[in-house]
C-alpha cells in the first residue's frame, strides 16, 4: 500500500514538473516536434533538413551564440562581415545538428527540473535514456512570450564554448581574419552537402 | 627502432618542438592560461602523427571490423572488455571513498561474469545497475589534484588527456587484470589489447567523423571537448554541490541579445 502511494505521488510529481515549468514545456515540445517530423516520418532527406532548419533556427538564438563564438573578434568586425559570418555559422550549425539528430532513434528524454542561470536564464536538465544515459542540459533565455536556446551542454561539453575555442584557434592561425573563418565555414558546408548527396 | 632509440628520439622531438610562447598582452595571456596548453607545439605534432596513423591503419581496420562483424557480436566484444576492466574501476571507487559506485561496480562484475557468460552479455545494465567506471585520474583528483589536472597532453594513439589523466591511464593500464592473467602469454595479451583498441576506435567513429567534418581546428576542438567532459567526470567524484556558477557555464555577459 505504502509503495502504491509513493508510486502515485511520483507520477503526480512528474506531471507537476511538466505542467508547471514553461521552460521544460518549451524544450519538450521542440524534442517532440523533431521526433515526430524527422525520426518518425518517411520524408526525403532534403525535406527533413528544411524542416529541421526552420525548427532549429526558430528555437535557437544563433545570432547571440554567433556573437559569443567570435569572442573578442566580434567587436573588431564590420557589420557586413558579421552578417556573412552569422549566415555561414547558421548554415553549418544546422547541417551539423541535423546530422546529429539523424542518429536519434527515439530514445526517451526525461526532464529532471530547472535551475537558474545568470540574468534570468534557465538551465533545463534532461537525460536521454540509453544503455549509457546521456546528460543533456539546455540553457534557455526568456524571449517574448517563449524561450530561445542559447547553449546545449552534452555530458558537460558546452556547444557554445566548444565553437568559441575552435574558432579562436582558427583565427589565431589566420591573422584574426573573420572573412577567412567565414570562407572556411562555407567550405565545410559545401563538403557536407557533397558527402550527404553521395 | 629499439626502446632506447625511441626514447631518445622522443626527447629530441620534445626539445626541438619546444614550448608555446607566453603572450604579454593581458587579454591574450588570459586565453593562454585558460587553454593551459604550454606544450602545444609538441601536442600538435603528436596529433598530426595520430591523424596519419589513424588514416593509414586504425580507421581502415575499424571500418573493416564494422563491415565484417555484425553489431550484435561487436556489442559482445565491447561488453567483454568493459567487464574485464571493472576490477580496476572497483579499486578506484574504493580509493575515492565512493562506496555506492564500488557496490554497483562489484555487483555488475559478478552479475556479468556469471549470468552474462564471462562478460559477453551486459545483463547488469538490463537490470538497471549503473556503470560508473571510476578511474585513477579521478582518484588523483580526489586526493587533491583537482584543477584541470596539469597541462593538456595529446597522447600518442590514445588521444587527448592531461598530465594527471595521462598518469591515471598509465596506472589503470598497469593494474588491468588482463596483463596479470596473461603475464607469460604475450601474443594473446597483445592480440586482445589490439582487439579492444579496434573496438574502441569503431565505437568512436561517428563522433570523431562528425567533429573532424564540422570543426575548423580539429585539434582545438578535441582539446576543449575532452577537457570539459573530464571536468564533469572529476566533479562527479568530488561530490561538488551544484555551485552558483557551473563549470560549463559560458560567459555571456558581453552578449547583446535581441528579442
Amino acid at each position: 500500500m505504502k509503495k502504491l502511494v509513493l508510486f502515485l505521488i511520483a507520477i503526480f510529481m512528474s506531471f507537476a514538473v511538466r505542467a508547471e515549468d514553461p521552460a521544460i514545456g518549451f524544450v519538450d515540445k521542440l524534442a517532440d516536434k523533431i521526433l515526430a517530423e524527422i525520426v518518425a516520418t518517411d520524408k526525403t532527406k532534403d525535406e527533413k533538413e528544411d524542416f529541421f532548419r526552420n525548427a532549429f533556427t526558430d528555437a535557437l538564438d544563433l545570432k547571440g551564440i554567433g556573437q559569443f563564438v567570435l569572442g573578442t573578434a566580434w567587436k573588431k568586425t564590420s557589420e557586413e562581415d558579421r552578417t556573412a559570418f552569422l549566415n555561414a555559422f547558421t548554415d553549418l550549425t544546422v547541417k551539423t545538428w541535423a546530422d546529429r539528430f539523424n542518429l536519434y532513434t527515439g530514445q526517451q528524454i526525461v526532464f529532471q527540473g530547472t535551475r537558474n542561470a545568470e540574468r534570468g536564464q534557465i538551465y533545463v536538465d534532461s537525460v536521454i535514456q540509453d544503455k549509457q544515459p546521456v546528460e543533456v542540459i539546455w540553457r534557455v533565455r526568456p524571449s517574448k512570450d517563449s524561450y530561445k536556446i542559447v547553449d546545449i551542454i552534452v555530458e558537460g561539453v558546452s556547444m557554445a564554448s566548444t565553437y568559441r575555442n575552435d574558432y579562436r584557434a582558427f583565427l589565431q592561425q589566420n591573422a584574426n581574419s573573420v572573412p577567412a573563418l567565414t570562407a572556411e565555414l562555407e567550405r565545410k558546408s559545401r563538403e557536407f552537402k557533397a558527402e550527404n548527396s553521395k | 627502432m629499439g626502446k632506447k632509440k625511441f626514447i631518445l628520439f622522443f626527447c629530441l622531438f620534445v626539445a626541438l618542438s619546444g614550448c608555446a610562447t607566453r603572450p604579454t598582452d593581458p587579454e591574450e595571456l588570459k586565453i593562454y592560461e585558460e587553454t593551459n596548453d604550454p606544450l602545444e607545439p609538441m601536442n600538435r605534432g603528436i596529433h598530426a602523427f595520430n591523424q596519419a596513423a589513424d588514416k593509414v591503419v586504425l580507421k581502415p581496420v575499424a571500418k573493416g571490423y564494422r563491415a565484417a562483424v555484425p553489431s550484435f557480436y561487436r556489442g559482445c566484444v565491447t561488453n567483454f572488455f568493459d567487464n574485464l576492466s571493472q576490477p580496476v574501476h572497483l579499486v578506484n571507487a574504493l580509493l575515492q571513498g565512493r562506496f555506492t559506485d564500488a557496490g554497483a561496480t562489484l555487483g555488475r562484475f559478478v552479475t556479468n561474469t556469471t549470468f552474462g557468460f564471462f562478460g559477453l552479455f551486459d545483463v547488469a545494465s538490463e537490470a538497471g545497475i549503473p556503470n560508473p567506471r571510476n578511474d585513477f585520474g579521478q582518484t588523483l583528483a580526489k586526493w587533491g589534484w583537482d584543477d584541470d589536472g596539469g597541462p593538456f597532453l595529446m597522447l600518442p594513439l590514445l588521444g587527448p588527456s592531461s598530465l594527471r589523466d595521462g598518469i591515471g591511464t598509465g596506472v589503470d593500464a598497469l593494474a588491468h587484470p588482463m596483463g596479470w592473467a596473461l603475464w607469460n602469454e604475450h601474443e594473446l595479451h597483445y592480440g586482445l589489447v589490439a582487439l579492444d583498441g579496434v573496438d574502441t576506435r569503431e565505437r568512436a567513429m561517428d563522433l570523431l567523423d562528425d567533429l573532424e567534418k564540422t570543426s575548423t581546428d580539429y585539434y582545438a576542438t578535441l582539446r576543449t571537448m575532452s577537457r570539459q567532459n573530464r571536468r564533469k567526470k572529476i566533479n562527479e567524484v568530488l561530490n561538488n554541490k551544484e555551485e552558483e556558477k557551473p563549470d560549463y557555464e559560458a560567459d555571456f555577459s558581453d552578449i547583446e541579445w535581441e528579442d
